[in-house]
């Protein structure tokens, strides 16, 4: 609408209030109740999606925290973490980076169904710690280091409780990581020994990781779309869909 | 006339970027998480209640209540929008901005910071022509508004 209309308008408005206050009428202004009503709408529908958002976060958070134990054995094989019994039947091979965000939505969503399954020795796991985000921190290596750190964890027996502390502290991508004593802290809070810190800041397994890494890399059977990503889980050797919230049960009742 | 364009289009951005958020929540968890921002905890919260408050929004324009009041709290999400978006490019991260479902990290040289926030901008410059002028057509608050108008009779000044 033009200006002109809107000047119009506005002069007839003030004709017909002028008419009102020779008739000793007060007009009531905007509609007050009527503001009230629409301002109250508002914030009811606005506090109801928070209270909505908040209650799906907080429903998945307690489930996270009151998980079961890890009463399963780890052992390595080179730097493969083996969680579970090895006469488990079936068998989950998880291809990680410790900076890779979705790989820390996949420890979150999945790590009470995996615990228990592991506990109950349905199935076995092998951690693949892969570092294809090495590039990713500034330093880069945090991948690596973390990596390196996670196998230490093993020889520390501290390794379910590690290996979600540092998905539970997973830095962003982009800065600089944790730092090496930060890496050690968090192993000697969970009572860890002092040869932890020499062995997470001797950063040994790097090569053998990275050579892991590379091989991973170049296994068709891991590839989605020709190229290798994190997270990948195999079951018994078979890539599965993710997407797929299902896709552990599943394997357990086949 | 153009408010309602403004309303009508403000409300489809907030309605398709809420559903494609609540769509995928660790997609939008890890989007959040991107703008290295906020600690975990805040991370999960912002990114459990934003779809939803997005929606929020996004239902009350296509209805038009209270259309002044919530082109105001779009403005100021907007304005946090690009404010992440802006330190996330000071700082040399390389995120995409997530504001249409997807999100996280990108190769360097794969970010859009100059076309995501002109983006915003555009529609904080629909969202501030609802605050100048809210009336549009086809708004239930037209209705509440002319149902509570007491008729010409005496009534104490508001």
């Amino acid at each position: 609408m033009g200006g002109a209309d809107r000047r119009e308008r506005q002069r007839r408005q003030e004709a017909a209030q002028a008419r009102l206050r020779a008739a000793g009428i007060t007009p009531k202004r905007g509609g007050l109740s009527g503001n009230a009503l629409v301002l109250t709408i508002v914030a009811v529908v606005v506090i109801a999606a928070i209270v909505i958002g908040v209650t799906i976060t907080l429903k998945n958070r307690s489930a996270a925290a009151a998980g079961p134990a890890a009463t399963y054995p780890v052992s390595r094989s080179g730097v493969v973490v083996a969680a579970g019994q090895a006469s488990a039947p079936v068998t989950v091979d998880v291809y990680e980076d410790y900076l890779c965000p979705y790989c820390e939505r996949l420890e979150t969503t999945y790590k009470d169904q995996i615990t228990t399954a592991l506990n109950a020795g349905q199935i076995k796991v092998n951690y693949h710690a892969v570092t294809i985000l090495d590039t990713r921190t500034t330093p880069a290596g945090y991948s690596t280091r973390a990596a390196n750190a996670a196998l230490c964890a093993v020889d520390a027996t501290i390794w379910p409780q590690y290996h979600a502390a540092l998905y539970a502290a997973q830095p962003a991508e982009g800065s600089a990581g944790l730092t090496n004593d930060q890496l050690t802290k968090t192993g000697t809070d969970l009572g860890a020994p002092a040869s932890f810190g020499q062995c997470v800041a001797a950063n040994g397994n790097a090569a053998a990781i990275t050579a892991a890494t590379k091989a991973a890399e170049q296994t068709p059977a891991l590839q989605t779309d020709g190229s290798f990503g994190t997270p990948t889980v195999t079951v018994n050797g078979t890539k599965v869909d993710l997407n797929n919230s299902n896709w552990l049960q599943g394997a357990i009742k086949k | 006339m153009v408010g309602t364009l403004a309303r009508l289009g403000l409300a489809a951005v907030w309605l398709a970027s809420g559903l494609l958020k609540a769509l995928d929540p660790a997609q939008t968890y890890v989007a959040v998480k991107a703008y290295d921002v906020l600690p975990t905890d805040g991370v999960s919260i912002v990114a459990g209640i934003l779809p939803w408050f997005e929606l929020a929004l996004g239902v009350l324009l296509l209805l038009g209540v209270g259309t002044r009041a919530v082109a105001v709290l779009s403005a100021v999400l907007l304005l946090v929008f690009i404010a992440g978006v802006s330190q996330a490019w000071a700082r040399g991260l390389n995120i995409d901005c997530g504001c249409f479902g997807g999100g996280g990290a990108v190769e360097p040289g794969q970010t859009q910071y100059v076309q995501e926030i002109v983006r915003d901008t555009g529609f904080l410059v629909l969202a501030a022509w609802l605050i100048v002028r809210p009336r549009t057509f086809g708004a239930l608050e037209n209705l509440i508004g002319r149902a509570a108008e007491p008729g010409p009779r005496h009534s104490k000044v508001g």
